[in-house]
C-alpha cells in the first residue's frame, strides 16, 4: 500500500512538471501549427541556466537563479523563432517540424560540448525526506509541487484574464477570424513562445531539482510532453496539462506491475494507441478552453 | 596510354616509398581507444595518465629495441558505437599492431569481436565481465574476471552475516555478469536473494528501483553500481529514508563518489581486486607517479594501465611488431610476471588472477577494512 501512495505522489510530482512542458508544447501547435522538436532543449536549457547562476562563481539562491533561467530561456526561445521559425512563417508544417529537429539537435550538442556529458547536480544539501505517514516527500519535492501549481494558476489567470491571453487563445482558436478582428497575429506568436518558454524554464528547473540534469534531457521529456499533448487533443491547453499528470502517474504507477526498465516506455507506448485509437484526444475538445 | 600507365607507376611508387618512409621511422605506434570524453571521461583521463606514465619510462630507458613506443590515443566516449568507430580508424588507417582496449565490459566487447577478425591484439585493463573470457584469442586484459569479484562480493556479505539481500545493478555486460556471478555463489552459500532489480546507466531518476528496494525492508542491499548512477542513487535511497547496508563491488571505489554523494555514502563497504601496496612493484610506481604528476592522485585501475603497457612492451620486444608476434609472446612474457599488481600470468583465455579486499566510506573517506 505504501508503495502505490508513494508511487502516487511521484507520480503527481512528476506530472506537475510533465504538464508544465505540454502546454507550451500544445500551445505553439496551437498557434504555430507544428510540433516544436526543440522543446526539450527549452527545458534542458532551462535547467542549465538555473545550474550556471547556483554555481561559484555566481552563487545566486535557487529561486534568482530560476527567475534568471526563465529569462535566459525566453530570450533563446525568441532568438529561435527569430533565425528560424519567422522565417519559415508561412512554410509547410513538415518543413518547421525538421527544422524544429535540427534546432534541437544544435542545442543538445553545444550543451555537451559546454557542460559535458556527465550527470550534474544542482548545489542542494543532501536531506532525508520528510516522512507523511506511509509516504517520504523531499523538502526539494514539496516547494515542485508549490511552484508547478503556482505556474499553473497563473497560467489559467493569464489565459483567461489579460489581453494577450485571450488574443493567444482566440488564434489558435481561429487565426483567419482572430486578424479579421484586428488582432496583431505576429505579437501573438511573440507572446506565445515567451509563454511556452517561461513554462518549459520553469519545468525544467523542477525537473532538474527533483533527480539531475544532463544534455539529453529534453528528448525524454519532448516524449512525455507529446504524449501528454495527444492524451488531452492537439492544440488543447487544459488537456494537455491534463494529459501530462495523467502521464507522470502512469509511469510511476506502471511500474509496480511492468518491469522498471520500461518506465520510460510508457509515454512512447500511450503515444502509439493514442495515435492507432484516438488521435484526437482522449478528451476531446468537449473539456477544451482554447 | 602509356602516360597514364607511367603517371599511375610513378604515384604508386611515391605511395609505397612514403608508406615505407613512415614505417622504418624510430617509433613503433600502438593504439588506444578510452573514454577521454562523455560518461566515463573522468576514469579516461586517468588511464591516459597511467599509460603516458609507462610509455614515458620504457622511452626513457631506451624504448623498445632503440625505438620509441608511442600511444596514438583515440576517443571512444564511453559509449560501444564510438569506441567501434575509434578502433576501425586504429586498425585501418593507423594500421596498429595492438590497441589497449576501450574501458566498460560493454564497450570492450563492442570492440573485442572486430579485433579478433582484423588479428589485432587488443588488451584491456579494466572490464571485468565474464563474457570477455571467451572473446577471442586476440583478446587480452591484466584486469581480473568478475567471475572472482561476484565471488568477493558474495563472500563479504555472508562474512558481514546477512542471508536476504536485494541486487541492483547496472544493465549492461559488466553488470549482468557481475550480477550472474553474484547470485551464484551467494545462493551455493546458503544466501536469498530478494530480488533482481536492473538499471539503465546514465538515468536521472532511479526511485522507481529504490522503492522496490525499501518495501523489501532489507537488512543489507547489493548495488552493483558506477561512480555516477552510483552517486545518484545512494543519494535518492538517502533521501527517501531507505536505511540499510549497502555492499557494492569495486567500480564506485573512487573519491569522487563521495563528492557526489556525500554522507549518503557513509558506511558504504565494497570488495576490490587487491594488491599489495608494499611489494617494491608498487613503490617504484609510487615514485614514479609522483615524479611526474606531482601529488596528483593515483586514478582508478593506473596500476593495472601501468602494467598492461609495460607487458605490452615485453611482448613487441620479444615476438616483433607484428599482431601474430605480439600474440604469441604475451604468453611468453607474462609467465611469472610481477607487475604492481601483482602476477600477470596469462592463462589459456587472456585472463589474470588476483586477490579481494574490503574497502569501506568512513568519516567521508575510503579506506581499507580488514
Amino acid at each position: 500500500m505504501s508503495l502505490f501512495l508513494q508511487s502516487l505522489l511521484d507520480g503527481l510530482i512528476a506530472g506537475s512538471i510533465y504538464a508544465l512542458f505540454a502546454v507550451g508544447l500544445t500551445l505553439i501547435y496551437g498557434t504555430l501549427h507544428f510540433i516544436n522538436f526543440a522543446h526539450g532543449e527549452l527545458i534542458m536549457a532551462g535547467a542549465y541556466f538555473a545550474y550556471l547562476f547556483m554555481m561559484p562563481p555566481l552563487h545566486l539562491s535557487p529561486f534568482i537563479s530560476g527567475g534568471c533561467a526563465i529569462v535566459g530561456v525566453v530570450c533563446l526561445a525568441l532568438l529561435m523563432d527569430r533565425s528560424v521559425f519567422s522565417p519559415l512563417r508561412n512554410a509547410n508544417s513538415l518543413l518547421l517540424l525538421i527544422a524544429s529537429l535540427g534546432i534541437s539537435l544544435f542545442f543538445q550538442n553545444l550543451a555537451q560540448v559546454i557542460w559535458g556529458a556527465e550527470i550534474r547536480t544542482f548545489p542542494f544539501p543532501l536531506e532525508r525526506g520528510i516522512s507523511l505517514g506511509p509516504v517520504v516527500i523531499t523538502p526539494v519535492q514539496a516547494w515542485i509541487l508549490i511552484i508547478a501549481a503556482g505556474a499553473i494558476f497563473l497560467l489559467y489567470l493569464f489565459l483567461k484574464f489579460t489581453r494577450a491571453g485571450k488574443a493567444i487563445r482566440s488564434v489558435s482558436d481561429n487565426p483567419r477570424l482572430a486578424k479579421t478582428f484586428g488582432v496583431e497575429t505576429e505579437r501573438v506568436i511573440r507572446f506565445v513562445w515567451i509563454v511556452a518558454a517561461s513554462l518549459a524554464a520553469v519545468g525544467g528547473v523542477l525537473y532538474a531539482a527533483d533527480t539531475n540534469l544532463e544534455p539529453h534531457m529534453g528528448t525524454i521529456n519532448l516524449v512525455r510532453a507529446f504524449a501528454a499533448v495527444l492524451l488531452g487533443g492537439v492544440g488543447n491547453v487544459w488537456g494537455a496539462l491534463i494529459g501530462g499528470i495523467v502521464i507522470g502517474l502512469s509511469e510511476n504507477l506502471g511500474v509496480l506491475i511492468l518491469p522498471i526498465g520500461y518506465k520510460d516506455a510508457i509515454a512512447f507506448c500511450v503515444i502509439i494507441l493514442l495515435l492507432l485509437f484516438r488521435p484526437e484526444g482522449i478528451l476531446g475538445v468537449r473539456w477544451g478552453v482554447r | 596510354m602509356k602516360k597514364i600507365i607511367v603517371f599511375v607507376a610513378i604515384v604508386v611508387s611515391a605511395v609505397l616509398f612514403l608508406a615505407q618512409a613512415g614505417m622504418s621511422s624510430g617509433t613503433i605506434k600502438i593504439g588506444a581507444v578510452q573514454p577521454l570524453s562523455g560518461n566515463l571521461a573522468v576514469y579516461g583521463q586517468g588511464f591516459k595518465m597511467a599509460i603516458d606514465l609507462a610509455v614515458d619510462e620504457i622511452n626513457a630507458n631506451g624504448g623498445i629495441k632503440g625505438k620509441k613506443l608511442e600511444v596514438i590515443y583515440e576517443d571512444g566516449k564511453g559509449t560501444a558505437k564510438d569506441s567501434v568507430a575509434a578502433v576501425r580508424k586504429l586498425i585501418d588507417v593507423d594500421k596498429v599492431p595492438v590497441i589497449l582496449g576501450p574501458a566498460a565490459s560493454t564497450n570492450f566487447l563492442a570492440v573485442a569481436p572486430i579485433c579478433e577478425r582484423a588479428h589485432v591484439v587488443l588488451i584491456g585493463a579494466e572490464s571485468a565481465s565474464p563474457a570477455i573470457t571467451k572473446a577471442g584469442d586476440y583478446i587480452f586484459r591484466v584486469f581480473p574476471s568478475d567471475k572472482l569479484q561476484g565471488k568477493g562480493v558474495a563472500d563479504l556479505v555472508i562474512k558481514l552475516g546477512y542471508k536476504k539481500v536485494p541486487v541492483l545493478y547496472i544493465n549492461n555486460d559488466w553488470g549482468k555478469g557481475l550480477k550472474d556471478e553474484f547470485v551464484k555463489n551467494f545462493t551455493k552459500k546458503g544466501g536469498k536473494i530478494l530480488s533482481e532489480i536492473p538499471y539503465d546507466q546514465g538515468k536521472t531518476d532511479y526511485r522507481a528501483q529504490l522503492l522496490k528496494i525499501k518495501q523489501l525492508h532489507p537488512k543489507a542491499a547489493v548495488a552493483l553500481v558506477y561512480v555516477k548512477d552510483g552517486a545518484v542513487i545512494f543519494k535518492q535511497a538517502y533521501e527517501l529514508g531507505i536505511q540499510t547496508q549497502w555492499i557494492t563491488g569495486s567500480a564506485a571505489k573512487s573519491g569522487k563518489l563521495i563528492k557526489l554523494a556525500g554522507k549518503a555514502v557513509e558506511g558504504l563497504i565494497g570488495t576490490y581486486p587487491n594488491f599489495s601496496t608494499t611489494s617494491p612493484q608498487y613503490k617504484h610506481f609510487v615514485a614514479l607517479w609522483k615524479k611526474k604528476y606531482g601529488d596528483k592522485k593515483i586514478g582508478i585501475f593506473a596500476e593495472y594501465n601501468y602494467d598492461m603497457v609495460h607487458l605490452v612492451a615485453k611482448a613487441i620486444a620479444k615476438g616483433g611488431t607484428t599482431p601474430d608476434g605480439i600474440r604469441k609472446a604475451l604468453y611468453e612474457v607474462s609467465k611469472g610476471y610481477k607487475g604492481v599488481t601483482g602476477d600477470k600470468t596469462f592463462d589459456a583465455n587472456g585472463d589474470v588472477g588476483s586477490a579481494y579486499g574490503v574497502w569501506m566510506v568512513k568519516d567521508g573517506k575510503i579506506v581499507t577494512r580488514k
